[in-house]
């Protein structure tokens, strides 16, 4: 499934990265972000959501967040 | 000896750059404020040494892989001009990612000393981190730093010691031994070598690195995101947070201040005035006076009320609640074709619009880049704050909902303009976004107080050069007629100034200010919008804004809109007017700089100048036609002139685009 329909205060394993261009792919690499990495849900706001991945939060669109499948 | 201070966004690089060499660069707990590299010096009183020391503070990077093109100044730097010492930033709350970045610094063969900052987080957190088995494993020199703070316990004469010593050792810095690291040539190598780089750091923070509280786990800031970040309650607690800011700083503290600007100022005036005496040239008299100390004067004197909202913002920034106002704004960002990541350069733009438009910079898709350089100049910078302070005060009756409002209508007109950019273009290219949100903090106030001291600086050398020589010639341009004769104080309308501003003046009749000392105001404008209020009090020869109770004696509001010749109405379309026109010269080069483009530059002069108009006709028109029931004055042609330009906006959208590319998907860097 894609991280979208994760369930806050739940953490997940990474096992793709579909993300639509490569760069992108990458960026969230040098986050700690890619297969085999854990992500935790943090919270959902708005169309965002709120993340946890190595020991920082962020926010990410429900865009970004279909590209991240766990 | 040179170094190089790098590390991830938000670490602090900035912060520690300050604090090592005194400088006062712009700071903010959100990442991706510094888009330029800045050099400094370290201050004496931390180099023990002859030896020069300068840093050089680099834009925050998390990688510097070939394959990420996100931040490549860091490299490109360290390759071009050989930096004697690495001082790697390292944020101690998150060193399973910031090794990262120091894995890959460490194999350029330079030697790299890791200041681990915002160790005090750690403190709070319970995390406990072994910074000598760390030094050991990573081979350098590891030293705990705090730079949010002053005195000995900071950690940074400990630093210098150390970036001093690595710079004596003249030895190769060694590197983590990763296989492959060096030889890795394609794509999928680098990756394999980027998977393996993360294990050995996972194994590396394994071991020197203690928690209590899993960074996963719910914390305080989490449940304040859900609530300021939240999707309905975001928007209002935002409007609540700046009407807040504008109260304390046009309605309680900045008055209070200013009060006591403006007795300095009257002081200057009469002890400049009676030491002339009657002796001086009139002219000379009226120019040193009414020109210089009552224009500079009028300037100098929203000083406080600039002062306190800088403070207030950098306090917001410190916080980190800024990231989340960005979060907050992404929706509607997203559906013009823009990403949260635009809103940065617009709350920078909110102090002033040229490093606003600079940090476009970090937006990869040219025509998001090239929207928000072109949109961020709409936001109310402090240079505008007198303008809004001058009419809110004498028309409005100090009312904190004007600035308020002027904001908000800065962010609508903001999302309308992309809208319409897009339209215009034809780009329907999406973008994710993605943003780091920074640990909420107790803000310093000798942070924020640092910050508003580097923008007044700035304000006050304005005030000295060019607002100084605009209102010179301001007065000089009044004083006189073509014939170079001193035009008499009954009919100033023969002065240079007003054959000149007249015909300006003529275009603003339908916006309800066509009166020539509001149009030479807007020129001066231009040039920067400082000198709005300084000729303003110029030509109307007034000296004093600032004390309203001053004008209020003449015979209260009648007589002071008496002064002005214009209604209230006619007072917010002129602020309207001048809030959205282009901001000065110096913004329009920065835009031009950026945009790299004529037609751009061009297409966004023009599209703020029309933007100005429109807005100012409507609320002019349409607020004349609620008070009294019927339009103002010139209302047709101005509609002509109007439509005539909404109707090329809208030519501009259906005319026939060329091929676009394949909708593209850009990324966003946190």
């Amino acid at each position: 499934m894609t991280l979208t329909e994760g369930m806050p205060n739940t953490s997940y394993t990474i096992t793709d990265i579909v993300a639509k261009e490569d760069g992108m792919k990458d960026f969230l690499f040098s986050l700690g972000c890619f297969p085999g990495e854990d992500i935790t849900i943090i919270s959902q706001l708005a169309s965002n959501m709120i993340v946890n991945i190595k020991d920082a939060r962020y926010s990410i669109d429900s865009e970004l967040a279909k590209a991240i499948v766990v | 000896m040179k170094i190089a201070l790098a590390g991830n966004p938000n670490s602090g690089k900035t912060t520690l750059f300050n604090a090592l060499t005194g400088k006062i660069e712009h700071v903010g707990n959100w990442p991706g404020v510094t888009v330029e590299k800045k050099e400094g010096s370290i201050k004496r009183s931390l180099n023990g040494s002859s030896e020069k020391m300068t840093v050089v503070d680099l834009p925050g990077a998390y990688s510097c892989s070939p394959y990420t093109q996100e931040e490549s100044i860091t490299k490109d730097f360290v390759m071009k001009e050989q930096p004697d010492v690495i001082l790697n930033i390292v944020d101690a709350t998150n060193l399973s990612r910031s090794l990262f970045f120091t894995s890959q610094l460490l194999e350029l063969g330079i030697p790299v000393v890791v200041a681990l900052n915002k160790s005090d987080l750690n403190v709070k957190q319970k995390t406990v981190i072994d910074t000598l088995l760390l030094s050991e494993k990573l081979h350098c020199p590891v030293v705990d730093t705090v730079a949010t703070k002053g005195g000995a316990s900071n950690g940074l004469s400990q630093l210098v010691q150390a970036i001093f010593g690595a710079y004596l050792s003249k030895e190769k810095q060694r590197s983590l031994g990763i296989r492959n690291a060096q030889t890795a040539a394609t794509k999928e190598e680098v990756q394999k070598v980027d998977e393996k780089r993360f294990k050995v750091i996972a194994s590396i923070v394994k071991e020197v690195e203690r928690r209590n509280v899993h960074s996963s786990s719910q914390k305080m800031g989490d449940a304040i995101d859900r609530v300021v970040a939240h999707k309905w309650l975001g928007i209002p607690i935002f409007v609540l947070v700046i009407w807040f800011v504008f109260s304390l700083s046009q309605s309680w503290l900045g008055p209070f201040l200013a009060d006591f600007f403006v007795g300095l100022i009257d002081g200057l005036y009469a002890l400049v005035d009676s030491a002339m005496g009657d002796s001086v040239n009139p002219v000379l008299h009226s120019l040193l006076l009414d020109g210089i100390i009552g224009g500079v004067g009028a300037v100098i004197g929203f000083l406080p009320l600039i002062m306190v909202l800088f403070f207030t913002l950098a306090l917001l920034e410190d916080v980190g609640y800024m990231a989340r106002v960005a979060v907050v704004m992404d929706r509607f960002f997203k559906k013009i074709g823009l990403s949260g990541k635009s809103i940065i350069p617009m709350i920078v733009s909110t102090g002033c619009a040229i490093p606003g438009v600079m940090a476009t910079r970090t937006i990869k898709n040219e025509r998001q880049r090239r929207t928000t350089a072109m949109l961020s100049p709409f936001m109310p910078c402090g240079a505008k704050l007198p303008i809004i302070a001058l009419f809110s005060g004498i028309f409005f009756n100090e009312n904190s909902w004007v600035g308020t409002s002027m904001y908000m209508l800065a962010i609508i007109v903001v999302i309308v303009s992309g809208l319409v950019i897009r339209k215009i273009t034809g780009d329907t290219s999406q973008s994710y976004f993605i943003m780091e949100l920074p640990e909420y903090r107790v803000p310093s106030v000798k942070r924020a107080a640092l910050s508003m001291l580097n923008r007044a600086k700035a304000f006050i050398i304005k005030a000295g050069t060019i607002i100084l020589v605009c209102n010179a010639v301001v007065q000089l341009l009044q004083t006189f007629n073509w014939s170079f004769q001193v035009v008499g104080e009954s009919n100033p309308g023969q002065s240079i100034l007003a054959s000149i501003a007249s015909p300006i003046a003529f275009l603003f009749i339908p916006l309800g200010f066509g009166i020539w000392q509001f149009a030479a105001a807007a020129i001066t404008g231009f040039i920067a919008k400082e000198n709005v209020v300084g000729t303003l009090a110029v030509t109307f020869a007034i000296t004093n804004f600032i004390d309203v109770e001053e004008l209020a004696l003449v015979g209260g509001t009648t007589e002071v809109m008496a002064v002005f010749g214009i209604g209230s109405v006619a007072a917010l379309a002129y602020l309207v007017f001048n809030l959205f026109t282009p901001p000065c010269f110096a913004a329009i080069g920065a835009m031009n700089a950026e945009l790299e483009s004529k037609k751009w530059l061009f297409g966004a002069i023009g599209y703020q100048l029309g933007t100005g108009y429109t807005l100012a006709f409507f609320v002019y028109q349409f607020g004349t036609l609620f008070t009294t029931g019927s339009f103002g004055t010139a209302f047709v042609p101005g509609l002509i002139a109007v439509a005539a330009m909404i109707g090329f906006i809208i030519y501009l959208i259906k005319r026939p685009k060329a091929v676009q590319s394949v909708s593209r998907t850009v990324k966003v860097g946190a």
